[in-house]
């Protein structure tokens, strides 16, 4: 935002072209006496007031090595913004060196095109002059600087230094342009400050171009400012109106004597018409090519058709934007933004949230964070601004939807009348039929599609694609993680990451590999990380019970003071997994899926948890209590970290008896107990976690078990036992169920194995002889092997005891 | 907390001079900072172990009575359901079959129970099982000497 769009040269709107800055390594000179060991350091890149990028943080050195690859959109006259500061844990992280980096003179230095260019940048701090050195490579941009002279004025190079740019744009603005304020009014519109991604209506529908209001419009961009010259600078007004609606100043936009875009040429053909060459992209063109509108970029698509991106709302369309369609646009939004502003004083002033509208509605207000909103065809979507999402259900009846979605490419309209009709991107036919066909086999169920479809777990497996795939975001995210230090660096780069950069492509790097991510890396991230954040190792899980080796949140979690933290970064981390249908290595219990669906748990949930606890607690419900003694009360104990503490299931629990009149009371407060005690922070952060990426609404198709079995359809189990390798996977779950009284075992694989009396190892006695069959005593994982004669035998014998005696021999 | 007033009823009644397992349960020693903790020595009556006494550890979770206690035995015992690091599996405190109505007196009556009848058809230790069944006399014998040899002292009465 920081560069002022040219005033001073008519033609030329700065065009935002990528640079490809290497972040080779600094020299941090000036530590000394501030850093009693040796820092932690990584870079901070930003752009004009652009979100920082950050490097990876190099470990206890004053020498980092980052080598990292930065490609960003830059104008002539960015500035590069380079922080170099000092992670740390607890206190928040301090900058230990600062530089600035104008590009304008370097280009100028350079004829417009950087190509291996090296820099070594001083890194300073305030009041202390020179800190160190800073390493840069710069690749890319080609621009033609006799377009790009140097600005009249120094500019705001002096602000510059302070904290990015953000003073600086609104410093620059008030004096060259209104380009920035017009920007950043477009994001305020949106919520808040920060640059987000534009709310759009669900599916891959292009921004909605209503024809023009005005057939007078002045072709302008809407974003860039007056480029007449003649619009003396300082009289441009940077108020927010003036920056949507653009003065008819602008008469000199794109005219007649305009040099060319680079690599443009103009040729007259036989009959002495003009026509245009692009030694770009190889194509020729009968109209004349004007500049792409200021955060504007060209893209080819892997089949070659060309594609444009606007940087500005991060949306893509086919059609080349013109400054003409731009400012049509620009129109239709201001005559939107009274009701923008509706909206949002809707959303953040919560009093006001009750407006009659939502009054009327039957199905309460909405949730927290979510809007209504009306597509350019009158079609109502919802907009959930937690995490930046857009669907057409609502979210109060989400699962519940009458409608199941429509097939790809199809899309749904209203006519001005209001009745609806539908599109047909794939054949661009339109029809009022609906492409789902009318009345269909059998009768409809709850979900409003025909009972057959209704229940079918690929139905709502596709209900939740389709969502993820209509909130896909453009491009891919990056993360860079090495391989021993893997837990770390994932929770540094996803932490880091806003939520919705997540829902991008995932490409995955492992540090010093070459492995090119086409899905593969990124399967083999998901796995090995969820094998180390699930890890009970870690304290942030644990096993249900000892012969359930499904996952819980572990009550003792907090011994890692930063767990709650922990527990964000796995709910994100496991919606990334959903979202892109990667597998997880193992799986939660199941009340722990019932409680991300918010569904009631009941004492039968408890069973597949603590199974001692619900015999007891069904016994306590279906015998007598009175006169056996049990001296029960209204209160609990539970021990935490070697710490036996009492909750008092009501108010004075401790002094109120359970009889057989109150103890259904009793056994509801427990049950709810037994799933919250200790872990209800946790859960909340998980949730949170998750709930950035991937609205937990999404889940609602499914209920626990398919929610359970998405995420658990691999074969976590890993199987070394030497003696069993011949046999299929049904026998081994069989022969590890008849040894160890449960078909799965712990994310460590055998070695932790869990006896009743704590870790117990598999192992396997050499007990009897030849002629007895093979034993187990599940409280003890142990296999009383005979000492048989051969191997057939062996299998014999183990054979007929896993197949043929269920119960025999164990204890 | 919770479990504290089953727990101090039931020593209560294991202390008292009413209590039927005085002479086979006794010297037990609960630590007042830790209730769920109880020790005490095993006095069996019957050959082959009716030479010496038994230390054992009874531990009782948090969540007692909805969660079984464990037994284990400190003293070393030749026995065929009892290992050698004195881990015992007892039917009565076997997940599958608590009841909270359980009281400790049974458990330890079911622990005597075994010690004096050994269960050969689920050893925890297959030699002795064997042994136990096959040469009853010689397993009589071994047993006896190891109980002299390592097991404690018996209380004078």
């Amino acid at each position: 935002m920081g560069e002022a769009a040219g005033a001073s040269s008519p033609s030329s709107t700065p065009q935002l072209s990528q640079l490809i800055v290497t972040v080779s390594s600094a020299k941090l000179t000036g530590g000394g006496g501030l850093f009693t060991s040796k820092p932690d350091p990584y870079l901070e890149l930003s752009v004009d007031g652009q979100p920082p990028r950050k490097t990876d943080v190099a470990r206890k050195t004053t020498t980092p090595k980052w080598d990292e690859h930065f490609t960003v959109l830059v104008t002539p006259y960015s500035k590069l913004d380079l922080k170099v500061l000092s992670s740390n844990t607890v206190r928040t992280d301090s900058v230990m060196g600062h530089a600035v980096l104008d590009l304008h003179p370097l280009l100028q230095n350079q004829n417009g095109k950087f190509k291996n260019f090296t820099k070594s940048v001083d890194l300073r701090t305030e009041g202390r002059g020179k800190v160190g050195d800073l390493e840069l490579c710069l690749n890319g941009i080609e621009v033609d600087m006799r377009q790009y002279p140097k600005r009249p004025r120094n500019g705001p190079r002096a602000s510059n230094t302070a904290n990015g740019s953000a003073s600086a744009a609104s410093s620059s603005t008030a004096i060259h342009t209104n380009a920035s304020p017009s920007q950043r009014n477009n994001t305020s519109q949106q919520g808040d400050g920060n640059r987000r991604p534009a709310p759009r209506p669900p599916g891959r529908t292009p921004p909605p171009v209503p024809p023009p209001p005005n057939a007078n419009a002045t072709p302008q961009n809407r974003n860039s400012a007056p480029t007449s010259a003649a619009a003396p600078s300082t009289s441009a007004e940077v108020t927010p109106t003036t920056a949507t609606t653009p003065t008819a100043a602008a008469a000199a936009v794109p005219g007649a004597n305009e040099p060319l875009p680079p690599g443009w040429e103009m040729r007259t053909d036989q009959q002495g018409r003009p026509y245009y060459v692009d030694h770009n992209a190889r194509i020729t063109t009968w109209e004349k090519p004007q500049p792409l509108p200021r955060g504007w970029e060209r893209r080819t698509d892997q089949r070659g058709r060309v594609y444009y991106v606007d940087h500005n709302t991060r949306t893509t369309t086919w059609q080349r934007p013109s400054a003409e369609s731009l400012n049509n646009y620009a129109e239709w939004q201001s005559w939107r933004g009274g009701r923008n502003i509706n909206d949002f004083t809707q959303r953040f002033l919560y009093p006001q949230q009750q407006t009659a509208s939502q009054e009327a509605d039957p199905l309460g207000p909405l949730p927290d964070g979510w809007e209504k909103r009306v597509d350019t065809n009158n079609r109502v979507y919802f907009v959930n601004h937690r995490n930046r999402t857009t669907q057409w259900e609502d979210p109060r009846t989400q699962g519940l939807s009458k409608e199941d979605p429509l097939p790809d490419g199809w899309e749904m309209r209203y006519t001005a009348e209001g009745v609806r009709y539908f599109v047909d991107h794939n054949t661009r036919t339109t029809t009022f039929q609906d492409p789902r066909g009318g009345p269909s086999k059998g009768p409809k169920g709850a979900f409003g599609v025909p009972i057959q479809y209704e229940r079918s777990f690929r139905w709502k497996l596709g209900q939740f694609r389709y969502l993820c795939n209509s909130n896909a975001l453009p491009g891919h995210v990056k993360i860079q993680v090495s391989r021993d230090n893997l837990f770390e660096d994932s929770f540094a780069q996803i932490m880091r990451l806003q939520p919705f950069d997540l829902r991008r492509r995932l490409y995955i790097i492992f540090k010093g590999e070459e492995g090119l991510d086409y899905g593969g890396l990124a399967r083999e991230w998901f796995f090995h990380v969820s094998h180390d954040v699930l890890n009970p190792m870690y304290c942030l899980f644990e096993y249900a019970s000892n012969s359930n080796y499904c996952l819980q949140i572990n009550p003792a979690s907090s011994v890692n003071p930063d767990h709650l933290q922990y527990f964000k970064f796995i709910g994100r981390f496991i919606a990334m997994a959903l979202y892109h249908g990667k597998f997880i290595d193992s799986g939660f219990t199941l009340p722990f899926y019932k409680r991300m669906l918010s569904k009631k748990l009941t004492i039968k949930d408890l069973e597949t948890i603590d199974s001692e606890f619900y015999q007891s607690l069904l016994w306590v419900k279906e015998n007598n209590i009175e006169e056996c003694g049990l001296e029960l009360y209204f209160c609990a104990d539970f021990e935490i970290l070697g710490k036996v503490e009492q909750h008092d299931l009501k108010e004075g629990g401790s002094e109120i008896k359970v009889t057989e009149e109150n103890k259904e009371e009793y056994i509801n407060l427990m049950t709810n107990w037994r799933f919250t005690r200790g872990v209800e922070d946790q859960t909340k952060a998980f949730l949170d976690g998750f709930n950035e990426v991937v609205p937990l609404q999404w889940l609602q198709y499914f209920d626990e078990r398919e929610l359970e079995h998405y995420q658990r359809n691999n074969k976590q189990v890993v199987w070394f036992w030497k003696m069993v390798r011949e046999i299929d996977n049904e026998k081994r779950t069989r022969l590890l169920q008849f040894v160890t009284g449960t078909c799965r075992l712990p994310v460590g694989g055998f070695a932790e194995l869990m006896g009743s009396n704590g870790p117990q190892r598999f192992c396997i006695e050499r007990v009897g002889k030849e002629t007895w069959l093979p034993r187990s005593h599940t409280c003890f994982n142990r296999l009383d092997l005979p000492p048989y004669r051969s191997y057939d035998q062996l299998v014999e014998k183990l054979n007929y005891a896993i197949e043929e005696t269920e119960g025999f021999g164990q204890e | 907390m919770a479990a504290t007033r089953r727990l101090q009823k039931e020593l209560g009644d294991l202390l008292s001079e009413d209590s039927a397992l005085k002479k086979s349960f006794r010297d037990i020693i609960v630590d007042e900072s830790n209730i769920l903790l109880w020790r005490g020595l095993i006095v069996p009556h019957m050959p082959p172990y009716n030479k010496g006494a038994f230390k054992i550890e009874i531990s009782f979770p948090a969540e007692y009575p909805f969660k079984p206690p464990k037994v284990i035995f400190k003293t070393k015992i030749y026995h065929p359901n009892i290992d050698e690091k004195g881990q015992v599996c007892l039917p009565i405190i076997n997940p599958e079959n608590w009841k909270p109505a359980t009281k400790t007196d049974q458990v330890v009556n079911s622990l005597l129970a075994l010690i004096n009848d050994p269960e050969p058809e689920h050893p925890l230790r297959g030699d002795l099982a064997e042994e136990y069944t096959k040469d009853r006399k010689k397993f009589l014998r071994n047993a006896e000497e190891f109980t002299k040899k390592f097991s404690e002292k018996r209380p004078a009465d």
